[in-house]
């Protein structure tokens, strides 16, 4: 029974599947926890609020492409307004983020960093009786998928494309391209500019940064900003991915999921974080299959993911790229 | 705390009263506290039914509202024990207030092997708390050799693992995501008392509550539920307060204040630190089970999930971190204005009284664009407590961060029973000494 479920998963086609999917979820988890773990890796500040703005993000990357969008729009014009959406949604949310630094984070960073949780959980639910209330204003329902956001996806992203014997959803590829393009970006911004260095220098050691005359109080301002931006640039994706779209719980879906991939890869490592969520990717694509072939229990793929975070933390409670002072050792 | 037990030697042997007035006085706050808290349902039955008070029925909270803070402050305070006190952010504390609401139920079932759907309420309410003593024990094995932000998410992974499970697990119910609620096997309601002794037992619930006749007093089925319920909070608090002020509860605090020191000085904080989760993951029990006992169902979403502990923390915060009581408090707080400024509720509520009094011009005039009032009142105060709790929330943590309880010990400068009990006996040695006692400082 087992080997013949091994060999099952173990032919081409279907392994094949297993790792685009799990290469597509590994680009949309990194996206999500990439702002997270920026935020993080500089300020020491666990932003709880991340999958509510995230979901934030979802909702307005919808709203762009629902006003935008008409039925004769082809394919070539969806995807370019798609990236609209995302520059729009990530300068609204950049701005967001700065304004919420500035007022409520800013009188906290000489508190014990309890705090910094606590108040972006008090954030969490703000944030989402706002988008509540909204959408009850437009006789919308909090908890299901935002269909006509859903339906602004261009045709061909609905459709199967074969890579060799391996059949794979084009939606997988363009997330895993945008997944490429998040990591790159982000990682030409850390080391090739001075912005970046800046950046570095803060999460190395921020008072000597200071000395040296960088303002760290601003290099804070922007990175919750870009961080904030960056995961409302997430949400405008998700909202086209069926498995996920644009709905109030979005937020609970997606910030569990980055939470653990910035503890499995080491708080405040970017490097940590992309390779953590290869590997939550990969894993929960995997259980996934088995889940849908052999494996009848509903929670599998979830359940995985934290045993992947448990077992983490006892076996190297820094992360995989961790650095062992960083978050209370 | 050094400068009340110095106080403490001094005033028996200057007022020379024996030790249980003594006693008394330094609890007279508590004693007024619970005395408050038992003649509530009386109160609000007199304000809101027999004089018709229109206005109290909207500002305080139901009986029944009343004893869900009780069973949900219990799971507060004993969140509290473990992070207010040793500073170890427990985020799966929801764990062990789902495994003590799921063992009530699933006994009551028949489904848990060696204990029949007959097992009194009393001892499921303890087997559910030594299944979470053990689940603490093997959580906390793992967890403590972390700290800071680690711990909260390895506890927060734990507990997150078990919902995935039990909302995925249909030995549990026969439709797991909705939760398991009592059976047939056990339709009477569940009774709080002394085992055994039917003339010792009351039953709580919502409608199983039973109706008791004290001195010729009819207790409604609520009121039973709400007073059964209390003494059982009761107890366990005190049980918690008895630990923190002892010699392990000072540990405790040393591990939140310096742990490296606490080392030094030779105490093994590790078993400390694993003996408060056990503790405190008992009193979580048994606060699930109390409040599963009550409801006669759970759901993964308000038994296991991590917004269950999310409610906790708010709890906490706003009654006052380290406090143990404040907890209670904080819940009271944010249950009156949920209840405030929910639709529905007896009765109660904002909405319900601005729709009664406004009249239907006032409401039908519009306000931004073509929105009338009503449609704005009601969109704002229709079901979105969440967002006023949460505003308050954020104030509490920017502006107030000691909370209610932990605010006012500040500015009082001790616990309440502390500072009133040295009152009295100032006013006491005074008039001892002199017959012409000042009542100044006493106000």
């Amino acid at each position: 029974m087992i080997v013949e479920a091994l060999a099952d998963f173990l032919t081409l086609s279907e392994l094949g599947r297993v790792v685009v999917q799990g290469l597509a979820k590994s680009a949309l988890y990194v996206m999500i926890a990439s702002g997270l773990t920026l935020i993080f890796g500089l300020m020491g500040v666990l932003n709880f609020a991340h999958g509510s703005l995230t979901m934030v993000g979802a909702y307005l990357g919808g709203l762009v492409m629902v006003l935008t969008v008409s039925q004769s729009t082809g394919v070539v014009g969806r995807l370019g307004l798609f990236f609209v959406a995302i520059v729009v949604v990530f300068g609204a949310l950049t701005i967001l983020g700065g304004a919420i630094e500035t007022t409520v984070i800013r009188p906290l960073y000489d508190r014990p960093p309890i705090y910094q949780i606590l108040l972006t959980f008090g954030l969490t639910l703000v944030v989402d009786e706002i988008v509540r209330i909204v959408l009850g204003l437009y006789g919308m329902q909090p908890l299901s998928d935002w269909q006509a956001a859903l339906a602004t996806k261009p045709q061909l992203l609905r459709e199967p494309a074969a890579l060799g014997p391996v059949e794979v959803r084009w939606l997988s590829v363009f997330e895993i391209l945008l997944g490429v393009l998040t990591v790159a970006a982000i990682w030409a911004f850390l080391t090739r500019t001075r912005y970046g260095l800046y950046i570095r220098a803060g999460s190395e050691d921020s008072e000597m940064a200071s000395a040296l005359g960088i303002d760290v109080r601003q290099v804070f301002t922007v990175v919750f900003a870009l961080g904030i931006g960056l995961a409302g640039a997430a949400g405008t994706l998700l909202m086209w991915d069926v498995a996920w779209g644009a709905s109030v719980p979005l937020a609970a879906e997606t910030l569990l999921p980055a939470f653990i991939v910035v503890i499995v890869g080491g708080l405040g490592t970017f490097r940590g974080t992309v390779v953590a969520s290869l590997v939550v990717g990969m894993t929960d694509s995997t259980m996934t299959w088995w889940f849908q072939n052999y494996i009848r229990f509903t929670g599998l793929p979830e359940l995985t993911l934290f045993l992947v975070l448990v077992v983490t933390l006892v076996v190297r409670p820094q992360g995989l790229f961790g650095v062992e002072e960083v978050g209370g050792h | 705390m050094a400068i009340s037990t110095d106080t403490d030697t001094q005033s028996a042997a200057v007022t020379g009263l024996d030790w249980p007035t003594e006693y008394l006085r330094a609890h007279l706050p508590h004693l007024a506290l619970v005395g408050l808290l038992a003649l509530y349902p009386s109160i609000y039955h007199l304000l809101a039914e027999s004089l018709s008070l229109y206005e109290a029925e909207i500002l305080l909270p139901g009986v029944e509202t009343m004893t869900a803070v009780l069973y949900f402050g219990l799971f507060a305070m004993s969140f509290d024990f473990v992070s207010g006190y040793t500073g170890y952010l427990s985020f799966g504390h929801a764990a062990f207030y789902g495994t003590g609401a799921y063992t009530v139920i699933l006994v009551a079932n028949g489904a848990v092997p060696l204990l029949g759907p007959g097992t009194p309420f009393v001892v499921s309410l303890l087997v559910a708390g030594v299944l979470a003593v053990l689940l603490a024990l093997v959580v906390g094995l793992v967890s403590f050799r972390l700290s800071g932000v680690y711990f909260a998410m390895i506890t927060l992974g734990f507990a997150q693992v078990l919902y995935v499970f039990i909302r995925g697990w249909d030995y549990v119910a026969s439709n797991p995501r909705d939760g398991p609620s009592v059976g047939p096997t056990h339709p009477e309601g569940f009774q709080i008392g002394v085992p055994g002794v039917d003339q010792l037992n009351v039953a709580i619930g919502v409608l199983a509550g039973e109706e008791v006749t004290v001195l010729g007093h009819t207790l409604s089925g609520t009121a039973v539920s709400y007073y059964a319920i209390g003494a059982v909070v009761l107890l366990c608090y005190f049980a918690m307060q008895r630990i923190i002020h002892s010699p392990f509860g000072r540990v405790m605090v040393a591990i939140r204040e310096n742990e490296e020191r606490a080392v030094a000085i030779g105490y093994d904080t590790y078993r400390y630190k694993l003996a408060a989760f056990a503790v405190s993951g008992f009193f979580a029990a048994i606060a699930g089970g109390l409040f599963a006992g009550f409801r006669r169902s759970a759901s993964p979403e308000n038994s296991f999930y991590f917004l269950t502990t999310g409610d906790a923390l708010l709890a906490s915060i706003i009654g006052g971190f380290g406090t143990l009581a404040g907890p209670l408090f904080g819940r009271l707080f944010d249950e009156t204005v949920r209840e405030f400024l929910s639709k529905s509720g007896q009765g109660g509520g904002l909405l319900p009284y601005l729709r009664a009094g406004l009249g239907e011009e006032t409401l039908a005039t519009p306000v931004v664009g073509d929105t009338s009032l009503g449609v704005l009142i009601d969109t704002l105060l229709n079901g979105h407590a969440s967002l006023y709790v949460g505003i308050v929330f954020v104030l509490f943590v920017l502006y107030v961060p000691d909370g209610l309880l932990g605010t006012v010990r500040q500015r009082v400068g001790g616990t309440l029973a502390e500072v009133s009990a040295a009152r009295f006996r100032d006013a006491a040695s005074e008039s001892e000494t002199s017959d012409d006692a000042t009542g100044g400082d006493e106000q």
